[in-house]
């Protein structure tokens, strides 16, 4: 898609030139030479080429702050994503963080690779091969090598999901040849890789049997839920996000938490919150943990803040200071937790937090129900 | 770190080798070289196929 194109599709010439979306950035308020409204302005001024060749290209979080505050709704994320395309398509590479290991694992997964990457699963409780419920682990087990040493043991979501599936009498389908939900290469402008490895995935659900594919990472949930069936049209399975799921087993007694008495607050991951609009299912999660209090920070639901960096690229001094001031605003809120729901959002909270004097643990929301469970 | 990811994406870590070998150590190097070469035709095609 050229950038006119991409212009028509966004309807970006709606744009008032107001600068909510500039004033709303989180990247803006640090980065002041980078602008979403300026972004927009230049694509429309006919400079596509200038802002094509910019690293400030890749700058953008895609968290959604200016979409979801916009007045005319330029869905900014999406129109980055399609400059994105054109960019790659002319030869400019991203700026990848971790030298771009983590988009070599997802690359590779297209090239016929059989991977073993669920020995952990068999060990953490029952999974089975086909059945009607497929729990979709992601790239935890990648993560839980990459970033072990950052102490952040990314497999203990996966773990905690099947148990908990299991305690509710499910045994879920775990499979070796699940690959990358594709969300990166979608977001970091190379579409033909997500196809192939989305075209991959689907295939193996199907097979699988399964009626339900349940997610408790955020960018999986939502890359199925809404990019899935824009390249693939009908998935005929039922997308679920951990979350309401385990809801559900909560309100209707399948499930009982008790004794997790402390106070929380909670981080909104942009996937799940202003891009799923799932805001409500992690705190009301939170609420039937005895004891427990939740304490918001000052930027909640649609107006929270982005962990400071997306799909493996760009991490940079901005991502450090966003993170930094997102760590301390969950410090005055006098929480002795804080509560994340995406496995990047965890790794990148706590990178940031091994630099800092503040006095913070950070969870995932999954482990804490586990540990949690009566 | 490298083998583990490589065992998970499913390539058989035997694959990677990582030596250091001095500008004076020419026999080393031969040896070491030779060895590899060995284990790679051993281990035979790698299932990302050829110049992957």
């Amino acid at each position: 898609m050229n950038i006119d194109e991409a212009v028509k599709l966004h309807r970006t010439y709606y744009c008032l030139d107001c600068g909510v979306c500039t004033g709303s950035c989180p990247v803006s308020r640090v980065l002041p030479s980078f602008s979403p409204r300026l972004i927009v302005e230049k694509a429309l001024l006919e400079l596509g080429d200038e802002l094509l060749q910019d690293k400030d290209l890749w700058s953008c979080l895609t968290c959604g702050r200016c979409f979801e505050r916009c007045p005319t709704s330029i869905n900014f994320p999406e129109f980055m994503r399609n400059l994105r395309e054109e960019a790659t398509k002319r030869g400019v590479a991203p700026a990848l963080s971790h030298h771009g290991l983590l988009q070599t694992v997802m690359e590779l997964q297209t090239q016929g690779v059989r991977q073993k990457k669920t020995d952990w699963a068999r060990e953490a409780g029952k999974i089975a091969e086909t059945g009607d419920v497929f729990f979709f682990v992601g790239c935890m087990p990648y993560f839980n090598v990459i970033f072990r040493d950052l102490g952040v043991d990314s497999l203990s979501i996966g773990r905690n999901v099947i148990k908990i599936l299991n305690a509710a009498g499910i045994t879920p389908v775990v499979s070796d040849r699940e690959s990358c939900c594709g969300h990166d290469m979608l977001w970091n402008g190379k579409p033909e890789v997500f196809k192939k490895l989305g075209a991959q995935n689907l295939d193996l659900i199907r097979e699988s049997g399964a009626k339900k594919v349940v997610f408790s990472c955020p960018e999986g949930y939502y890359t199925f839920k809404h990019h899935y069936p824009q390249y693939f049209g009908e998935l005929g399975f039922e997308v679920v996000h951990f979350y309401d799921y385990l809801e559900r087993m909560l309100a209707d007694g399948s499930l009982k938490l008790q004794n997790g008495g402390s106070a929380y607050t909670y981080h909104d991951p942009c996937r799940l919150g202003r891009m799923a609009k799932i805001y409500d299912s992690p705190r009301s999660i939170l609420k039937h943990i005895h004891g427990s209090e939740l304490r918001e920070m000052e930027r909640n639901r649609e107006n929270a803040v982005c962990c400071g960096t997306t799909g493996w690229a760009n991490c940079s001094s901005c991502s450090k200071q966003i993170q930094a001031e997102r760590l301390k605003e969950a410090a005055a809120t006098g929480a002795e937790t804080l509560i994340t729901a995406c496995p990047k959002c965890q790794i990148h909270l706590n990178c940031a937090l091994a630099t800092m004097d503040t006095k913070l643990e950070i969870k995932d929301l999954t482990t804490l129900v586990a540990e949690s469970i009566a | 770190m490298t083998r583990e990811l490589l065992e998970l994406v499913g390539i058989d870590s035997r694959r990677l080798a990582l030596e250091w070998v001095s500008s004076a150590e020419g026999a080393r190097f031969a040896e070491i070289v030779t060895t590899f070469t060995h284990r790679i035709k051993e281990l035979g095609k790698s299932p990302l196929g050829v110049a992957a």
